[in-house]
């Protein structure tokens, strides 16, 4: 008996480990989806055109580079297309619009082409997440409008795997684990 | 609702979420901003709300929170806007059409960025089509502007 409970402390925190990364695998399933990676990209500002529904995945048509300023405040700004109030998204083709201004996100929080172990590094780490602990985090996911906005982006647009509670809740799930990444 | 529209106002009995283009056209009778596609696909709509441009089919009349300026605004005949005047020396337009959106979303451009380089220019005009393919003369006349509001 004493040595199946010295079984159970060793083991509680592995399956708790185990949970852990399986929540990461469900996050990292949606921040490597398309809805997302489409502006989560690096210091190149070239937006993507990928999971729109129609056409092969491509960089976002007319030339788009949102600069360093992340919103094309050196060429065209975002705003031009992107309306900065919630529409219905509901014509394909259209410039998508969210009750936010239409934005890249800061150049640390890059994913397009990264692995699931670079994301995971990325995210637990405030400074390459954009200052975010992993309550905020979660506080971050429930409230973004960008992020509703990539669980129903309407109009034939792939929405990324799940929804915003279950986001939401798999970051909980990962941050009680000790936010584990793959190779810890 | 009450919309400014090139200095004057106006009150307009249309649905909230009526598109600015429609109202301008239809509402105010202000023709000279077009419709092209009607899915911020050619610019051919684009105007300037508080001096930002904006692809008027997108914009929500409900959801206007500035001072709008079509192209019958930005300058007038006796007081052409730098960017008017450099698409009257160049000689940009073919058939005119897209014109007006042209010129609304290069005034926005280089009120913005008033030392653009050659990259930036083709990278700002990208999201306007011409299908006469002025785009040669377009490029040059917002050189042209951009140096004469430079010296300005």
């Amino acid at each position: 008996m004493k040595q199946l409970a010295a079984l159970m402390v060793v083991l509680a925190p592995l399956s708790a480990q185990a949970d852990g990364l399986a929540a990461w695998d469900r996050i990292y399933a949606v921040a490597s989806h398309p809805r997302c990676t489409n502006c989560h990209v690096g210091d190149s500002g070239r937006p993507a055109w990928d999971g729109l529904g129609y056409g092969a995945a491509r960089p976002h048509g007319m030339n788009i580079v949102a600069g360093e300023s992340r919103i094309g405040a050196e060429t065209i700004p975002c705003r031009v297309c992107h309306i900065g109030a919630a529409g219905p998204n509901a014509v394909p083709h259209a410039a998508p619009q969210i009750d936010e201004a239409w934005r890249l996100p800061p150049v640390e929080l890059a994913w397009r082409g990264k692995s699931s172990g670079d994301v995971c590094g990325q995210l637990r780490n405030p400074d390459a997440n954009d200052g975010f602990d992993l309550a905020g985090l979660v506080e971050h996911v429930q409230q973004s409008a960008f992020v509703r906005y990539g669980f129903n982006p309407g109009a034939g647009r792939v929405p990324a795997p799940g929804s915003v509670d279950d986001l939401a809740r798999d970051l909980q799930l990962w941050a009680a684990a000790g936010s584990p990444c793959v190779g810890d | 609702m009450k919309l400014n529209v090139d200095g004057k106002s106006h009150e307009v009995d249309v649905e909230d979420d009526m598109p600015l283009l429609w109202v301008l056209r239809d509402e105010l009778g202000i023709t000279g901003v077009k419709y092209g596609c009607g899915i911020a696909q050619c610019g051919a709509c684009t105007v300037h709300v508080d001096g930002v441009a904006v692809r008027s089919c997108q914009l929500a009349a409900g959801d206007v929170d500035g001072d709008i300026t079509t192209i019958a605004g930005l300058g007038s005949p006796d007081a052409l806007h730098a960017v008017q005047a450099a698409w009257v020396e160049h000689q940009v337009a073919q058939c005119g059409y897209c014109q007006s959106g042209q010129i609304m979303q290069a005034a926005s451009f280089l009120d913005l960025n008033t030392a653009p380089t050659d990259d930036q220019i083709d990278e700002a005009m990208s999201g306007n089509l011409c299908r006469c393919g002025t785009y040669p003369r377009i490029r040059a006349a917002v050189k042209t502007a951009a140096a004469k509001l430079q010296g300005a």
